[in-house]
C-alpha cells in the first residue's frame, strides 16, 4: 500500500497551513511596502509562511493567526534587512521635503465599482509610493493600523514596542503622508464630508 | 464632558482608530458639533487613513507567489498517499487534469456566456450617460497635454487618445479613463464647460465597429466615413483613421458632433 495513514499532528498542521494561506493578501501588502523589490517582498512572504509552519505548534488556537504571521513578518524583516533599512531610512529623510505634490484629483462619485476604477491604478501606485517612502517605523505603523486594521496593542505586540509608539509613530508617520499627498486627501475629503 | 480644542484634537486620531470608550467617543463627536476647526481636521485624518486603506484593498498577491507557496514543503508537505508508479505519473497526471479541466469548463462557459453582450459602440453611450449624471467616477488631470499623456502611458504607448481644440465651444478637456471592454482598451477623454460634456474614446479598431443601424456620411474630401447613431437623448458620431477608431459622444445635436468628428478629423 502506498497510502499512508495520515496522522492527526500532520492533518493539524495542513489545517493550519490552510487557514494561514487565507492571509496571503494581507502578508503580501505589508511586504511589499517594507521590502524594497518585488523580488524581496516575495521571498519574505514565502520565508513567513515557512516560519510559521516551522513553530505552528507555538499558535495559541484560538487567537489572531494574522497577527502572529505578521509579527513573523516583521521580525524577519528586521532581521533580514535591518543594514539595508537604516541606509534607506537616513535618505528617505532627507528627500521627504521634496516629493512634488500630487495634481490628480478624484472626482466624487456614486459609483465606486469597477466602473470608477478608471485609472485608480495609477492613484493607488502613487500613495504606495508615498509609504515606501516613509521611514521604516512610521510606515509599519501605518500598514498595520491603517492599511491592515489592527489594533494599537496588537500592532505594539508585532512591533514589540509600547501602545504609546505605536500612536506616536502614528501621528508622525500621517503628518508625513498628508504633507506628500496633500492634494488628493483634500479631494478626497470633500468626498468623505 | 466638554473639551477644549486641544484636548478633543488629541483624540481624533484615537477616534478614527476606533480605540476610544463610547464616553470619549461621544464627548468628541459634542465638540465636533460646535467647532467646525476640529471637524476639519478630523475629516483630514479620515481621509488620509481611507485613502491608505483603499490602497490597500486593492493589492493582492501575485499568483505565482502563491503557487510558490503552495508548492514549498517547508509548508505543505508533500502527502506519502501521492507517489505513484513514475512512468504513469509523469504523464498521466497532467491528462487526467486536463480532461477534468475540459470537462468542468465546458458546461461553465456554456452558463456563462453573454447572450445579450452590446457592442463597444453602444456601452460608449450608456459610460457617457453614466459620466454626465455623475454616477461614473472618472479622474481629472491638468492640462490637455498631461492627460494625453497619462492615457498613452496607461495604453503602454501602443496608441494615443484622439485630441479635439473644442475652444470654441468652451469645452476643454478635464479627465481622463481607461476602461476595458471584452479585452480591448480604451482610452476616453472627457471634454466639459458650458454645461456641456463630450466623451472621447479611442480605440484599435475597424469600421465593423460601428452599429449596424448607423448612418453613415461619406466625407470626399477628407475620404473617411463618419457613422452617425443614437440612443435616447445621446448620439455619437464613429471614424476610422488608420488602426484607431474614434467615437465622440455627446447630447449635443448630432450635426454638431459631426461637425466636431470632421474638424479633428
Amino acid at each position: 500500500m502506498w497510502r499512508k495513514t495520515v496522522t492527526g499532528a500532520e492533518t493539524q498542521r495542513e489545517k493550519f497551513a490552510c487557514e494561514a494561506m487565507t492571509h496571503l493578501d494581507d502578508l503580501y501588502r505589508i511586504a511589499v511596502h517594507l521590502a524594497k523589490e518585488p523580488d524581496q517582498a516575495n521571498d519574505l512572504v514565502q520565508e513567513t509562511y515557512a516560519r510559521a509552519l516551522g513553530s505552528y505548534e507555538q499558535f495559541a488556537a484560538g487567537t489572531h493567526m494574522k497577527a502572529w504571521l505578521a509579527k513573523i513578518l516583521h521580525n524577519l524583516f528586521f532581521d533580514r534587512y535591518r543594514e539595508a533599512k537604516r541606509w534607506v531610512s537616513t535618505e528617505e529623510a532627507k528627500t521627504v521635503k521634496d516629493e512634488p505634490s500630487d495634481n490628480w484629483q478624484r472626482i466624487p462619485s456614486k459609483d465606486a465599482g469597477p466602473e470608477g476604477d478608471i485609472l485608480r491604478r495609477e492613484l493607488s501606485c502613487k500613495i504606495s509610493n508615498a509609504i515606501k517612502k516613509l521611514p521604516e517605523e512610521f510606515r509599519t505603523a501605518i500598514l498595520l493600523v491603517d492599511m491592515e486594521d489592527f489594533s494599537y496593542a496588537e500592532a505594539a505586540e508585532i512591533l514589540c514596542c509600547p501602545l504609546g509608539t505605536v500612536r506616536s509613530r502614528l501621528s508622525r508617520g500621517r503628518e508625513l503622508l498628508h504633507r506628500y499627498l496633500k492634494d488628493y486627501v483634500e479631494a478626497k475629503e470633500k468626498v468623505l464630508k | 464632558m466638554t473639551l477644549k480644542c486641544e484636548e478633543a484634537q488629541e483624540l481624533i486620531a484615537d477616534l478614527i482608530d476606533d480605540e476610544l470608550s463610547p464616553p470619549e467617543r461621544a464627548a468628541v463627536e459634542e465638540h465636533f458639533e460646535g467647532c467646525s476647526g476640529c471637524r476639519f481636521v478630523y475629516h483630514s485624518q479620515l481621509a488620509l487613513k481611507s485613502a491608505v486603506h483603499e490602497t490597500g484593498a486593492g493589492i493582492k498577491a501575485p499568483a505565482a507567489l502563491r503557487e510558490r507557496i503552495l508548492h514549498d514543503p517547508r509548508v505543505f508537505r508533500p502527502k506519502p498517499g501521492a507517489f505513484e508508479s513514475p512512468r504513469t505519473s509523469k504523464y498521466l497526471r497532467p491528462a487526467l487534469a486536463a480532461g477534468l479541466l475540459v470537462l468542468l469548463t465546458l458546461p461553465t462557459l456554456y452558463l456563462m456566456r453573454r447572450p445579450e453582450a452590446k457592442p463597444l459602440s453602444m456601452r460608449a453611450l450608456e459610460i457617457h450617460e453614466k459620466i454626465i449624471d455623475g454616477e461614473l467616477s472618472f479622474v481629472r488631470g491638468g492640462s490637455a497635454e498631461e492627460i494625453k499623456e497619462t492615457l498613452s502611458r496607461s495604453a503602454a504607448g501602443a496608441f494615443a487618445p484622439m485630441t479635439y481644440d473644442l475652444t470654441a465651444l468652451k469645452l476643454k478637456a478635464v479627465g481622463g479613463a481607461v476602461r476595458d471592454f471584452d479585452g480591448r482598451k480604451v482610452l476616453v477623454t472627457v471634454y466639459q464647460g458650458n454645461g456641456l460634456t463630450v466623451t472621447c474614446y479611442t480605440f484599435l479598431g475597424t469600421e465593423s465597429d460601428a452599429p449596424s443601424s448607423a448612418e453613415r456620411v461619406y466625407d470626399s474630401v477628407k475620404k473617411i466615413n463618419f457613422y452617425i447613431y443614437s440612443q435616447g437623448r445621446i448620439h455619437a458620431v464613429l471614424h476610422r483613421e488608420g488602426k484607431l477608431i474614434c467615437i465622440l459622444a455627446s447630447s449635443l445635436p448630432a450635426p454638431a458632433l459631426l461637425d466636431i468628428a470632421r474638424s479633428g478629423a
